[in-house]
C-alpha cells in the first residue's frame, strides 16, 4: 500500500518535471474522453429538450384523422360535436379530453388601435387537466363557460401585459376579430407560456389564446381530427385499436384509413434515434482514444529507455521485478487518467459554453466522468503493459552501464 | 569473528555461442564480519565479475556463495532482491544517484523497498545524512552537489538499512585527491563502527586505507595478503 501510494507521488512528480511532454502525451486521450462526453452530453441534452417539448405539447396526446385513399374526403370523414359526444361515451373513463383540434388564426384587439394576430383555441372544459398551464391568475375554461356559451377568454402573460401594463387583466375586454366579424370577450384568466426551445429559436411564435369551443365549435361544426388526450395508466395498444375501429365505423372507412398518431411514440422514436446517432458517433469518437493509447505507449518506451540506468540502480537498491512493473505501470495509469479527467472537463466546458449560447439547460450524466477517468486509466494500463515489462525485464548489471 | 561471507569453487562463464569467457576460475576465498577489504587487479581480470556476484547481481556458473549463511545460487530473483535489500550497500563509481530527486528521497529508497514505514524512513535518513556530514543539504538535487558530496550522499544511502556490507566500485575513480581521502576516511570510520567494507579498486593508494588486499589476475585470485599500515 505504501508502495502504492509513493508510486503515485513518483508519478506525479515524472510528469510534473517533464510537463510539455506530458501534455502532449496525454493530448490524444484528452481529445478522445473530451469528445466522447461532449457528444454524448448533446445528445443527452437534445434527447432532454426534446422530452420538454414533447410535455409541452401534450405527451399524452392521441389524434385520430382518416386518410381517404380515393383522395376523396366527404362529411363523414370530419368529425361533429356529436361524434365527439360518442366517443366521449364509449371511451371517457380512459380518455379525459377530447376535442377537434379547433384552433384559428385570428386578430385579438383591445378595441382601440391596439391588436395583433393570434392563435384561437376553442377548447373543452378540462383543458387544464390534461395538458399542464402556468396560470398567473385568474382559471381556465371550465364547464360553466362552456354549456353557457359565455365569452370568457383566456390570454398569455405578454399580451396581458402589452395591452394592460399588468399581469392582472381579470375583467378586461378585448375583441376577437375575425372574417364573420368581431366577438367581444372577457378576461377571465391569465397564463405563461412554458419554455420551449424551439419557440424560442424561431424567435417566438404568435401567442395562443383560449375561448370555450361552444362559441367557435357549434352542433353544425366540422373538424379534422380527433385531438384526444389519455390517461397515463391506459393500456395504449389496447384503447388504440378500439378507438380506431370505432372511429372507423363512425366515418364509414376500413381500419387502413383511419390514422392513428401518438405523441409518446413518435417522441419515443425520436428519442431512440437519437440515441442511436450519439453512440455511434460516440464510438467514433472513441477510436482516438486508441491512438491515444498508442501514443501513451510510445512514450513510455522512450521514457523506460532514458531511465534504463535509474532501473538499474532501482535494482541493485533492491527493487523487485514487480516493484519496477507497478511503478511504470502506475505512472503510464496516471498520464492517462489525469488526461481523461483534463478532456472530461474540456467536453463538460465546452458544452456548457454550447448550452449558454443558445440558452439551453445542459444535461451531463455525472457517472460519465467516472467512467471516462476510470476507462482512460485502464487504456494507461493496457498500453503501458508492454513498456512496464520491458523495464521491469532488465538487466541490472547491463542497465547500470547504460549511459 | 565470524564469517560473512564464503565461496567455494566459484566459477563464472559467460558463454555467447561463439565465445566462451571464462571471467573467474575456481574462486575460493572467506571474508569475516568486519574486514575491510580491497580487491585488485588490471582490467579482464575478473574482479567486476567477482564484485557483481559479491553484491548478488548475478549469479555464479558453478560453485557457491554463501553470504550471511544464504546460498545465493539457490535464490530466486525476488530473493536476490531482497538480500540486497538487506545485506548489500552498493556504492558507485558514478555516484548513480536518482536525477531530479531529493537528496533526503534518495536516501529513503533502500528503505521504501524495505518496506520502512515513512516517518521512521524519514528520520533515520535525516540521521545518516548527518553522520556523513550533508544534514545541510537534504533538499538539494544530486545536480547541485559536488562529486565529494554526492559520494557521501550515496554512502548514506547504502547504510540505509543497515546493511552488513559495503560493497564499492573505484568509489574515488571520479573524484579530485581530496575528496578521495575525505570519501576513504569516511569508509575507514564506518569500518571501526563494524560495517564489512569492500572495495574494488585498481589504485595503491585507496587499497593503502584498507587492511586486506586481494589480487587477481586472469580470472584467478592471485594473492592475498594484509595491507602494512604507516604510522
Amino acid at each position: 500500500m505504501m508502495l502504492f501510494l509513493e508510486n503515485i507521488k513518483l508519478a506525479l512528480s515524472a510528469i510534473r518535471s517533464n510537463k510539455m511532454r506530458s501534455i502532449l502525451t496525454m493530448l490524444g486521450i484528452i481529445i478522445g474522453i473530451g469528445s466522447v462526453i461532449a457528444i454524448v452530453s448533446i445528445g443527452d441534452t437534445m434527447r432532454s429538450v426534446i422530452a420538454k417539448e414533447y410535455e409541452n405539447v401534450g405527451i399524452n396526446r392521441v389524434i385520430f384523422y382518416t386518410m381517404a385513399a380515393d383522395g376523396v374526403y366527404t362529411n363523414d370523414d370530419m368529425f361533429t360535436q356529436d361524434d365527439i359526444d360518442q366517443v366521449k361515451d364509449a371511451f371517457g373513463d380512459r380518455v379525459p379530453y377530447i376535442d377537434t383540434y379547433c384552433q384559428d388564426r385570428k386578430t385579438l384587439s383591445n378595441g382601440k388601435r391596439q391588436q395583433e394576430q393570434v392563435y384561437v383555441y376553442a377548447v373543452d372544459a378540462g383543458y387544464d387537466q390534461v395538458q399542464p398551464m402556468e396560470l398567473l391568475c385568474g382559471r381556465m375554461i371550465d364547464q360553466g363557460d362552456v354549456e353557457a356559451k359565455r365569452h370568457s377568454l383566456v390570454i398569455e402573460k405578454k399580451i396581458a401585459e402589452n395591452y394592460f401594463g399588468t399581469v392582472n387583466a381579470l375583467g378586461r375586454t378585448m375583441e376577437i376579430i375575425d372574417n364573420d366579424g368581431r366577438e367581444e370577450f372577457t378576461v377571465v384568466g391569465v397564463y405563461k407560456e412554458a419554455d420551449s426551445v424551439l419557440t424560442a429559436m424561431s424567435g417566438g411564435g404568435m401567442p395562443t389564446v383560449y375561448v370555450p369551443n361552444s362559441i367557435y365549435f357549434t352542433p353544425d361544426s366540422y373538424g379534422w381530427e380527433l385531438n384526444c388526450y389519455v390517461d397515463e395508466t391506459a393500456d395504449i395498444n389496447l384503447l388504440r385499436t378500439q378507438m380506431t375501429n370505432y372511429v372507423a365505423r363512425m366515418t364509414n372507412r376500413t381500419t387502413d384509413e383511419v390514422i392513428c398518431v401518438t405523441a409518446r411514440e413518435e417522441m419515443s422514436s425520436i428519442d431512440s434515434v437519437m440515441g442511436i446517432l450519439s453512440a455511434a458517433v460516440g464510438a467514433i469518437a472513441a477510436i482516438s482514444l486508441l491512438v491515444g493509447g498508442i501514443g501513451i505507449m510510445n512514450i513510455m518506451l522512450v521514457s523506460v529507455t532514458e531511465r534504463t540506468r535509474e532501473i538499474g540502480i532501482r535494482k541493485a537498491l533492491g527493487a523487485r521485478t514487480n516493484h519496477i512493473l507497478t511503478q511504470f505501470l502506475i505512472e503510464s495509469a496516471i498520464i492517462s487518467a489525469v488526461g481523461g479527467l483534463i478532456g472530461t472537463l474540456l467536453g463538460i466546458g465546452i458544452v456548457a459554453l454550447g448550452g449558454l449560447l443558445i440558452g439551453v439547460a445542459v444535461v451531463v450524466n455525472p457517472m460519465i466522468i467516472v467512467i471516462a477517468v476510470g476507462f482512460s486509466a485502464m487504456v494507461g494500463i493496457f498500453f503501458g503493459i508492454y513498456p512496464a515489462r520491458k523495464a521491469a525485464a532488465a538487466d541490472p548489471i547491463e542497465a547500470l552501464r547504460y549511459e | 569473528m565470524e564469517e560473512l561471507i564464503r565461496i567455494t569453487d566459484l566459477n563464472k562463464i559467460y558463454d555467447s555461442g561463439a565465445v566462451q569467457v571464462h571471467a573467474l576460475k575456481n574462486i575460493n576465498l572467506t571474508i569475516e564480519r568486519g574486514e575491510f577489504v580491497a580487491i585488485m587487479g588490471h582490467s579482464g581480470s575478473g574482479k567486476s565479475t567477482l564484485m557483481n556476484i559479491l553484491g548478488c547481481l548475478d549469479r555464479p556458473s558453478s560453485g557457491t556463495y554463501l553470504l550471511d549463511g544464504i546460498d545465493i545460487s539457490q535464490q530466486s530473483n525476488d530473493a536476490l532482491s531482497d538480500v540486497r535489500n538487506q545485506k548489500i550497500g552498493f556504492v558507485f563509481q558514478a555516484f548513480n544517484l536518482i536525477p531530479r530527486t531529493s537528496t533526503l528521497k534518495n536516501v529513503e529508497l533502500p528503505m521504501i523497498y524495505g518496506r520502512v514505514p515513512g516517518k521512521a524512513r524519514v528520520e533515520r535518513a535525516k540521521m545518516l545524512l548527518e553522520k556523513v556530514g550533508l544534514g545541510q543539504r537534504l533538499e538539494h538535487m544530486p545536480n547541485e552537489l559536488s562529486g565529494g558530496q554526492k559520494q557521501r550522499v550515496a554512502i548514506a544511502r547504502a547504510l540505509a538499512n543497515e546493511s552488513p556490507i559495503l560493497l564499492a566500485d573505484e568509489p574515488t575513480g571520479n573524484l579530485d585527491s581530496t575528496s578521495t581521502i575525505e570519501i576513504m576516511e569516511l569508509f575507514t570510520q564506518l569500518n571501526r563502527e563494524g560495517v564489512t567494507v569492500i572495495i574494488v579498486t585498481h589504485e595503491d593508494d585507496v587499497a593503502a586505507f584498507t587492511d586486506r588486499v586481494l589480487w587477481f589476475e586472469d580470472g584467478q585470485l592471485v594473492d592475498d595478503r594484509k595491507v602494512e599500515k604507516q604510522s
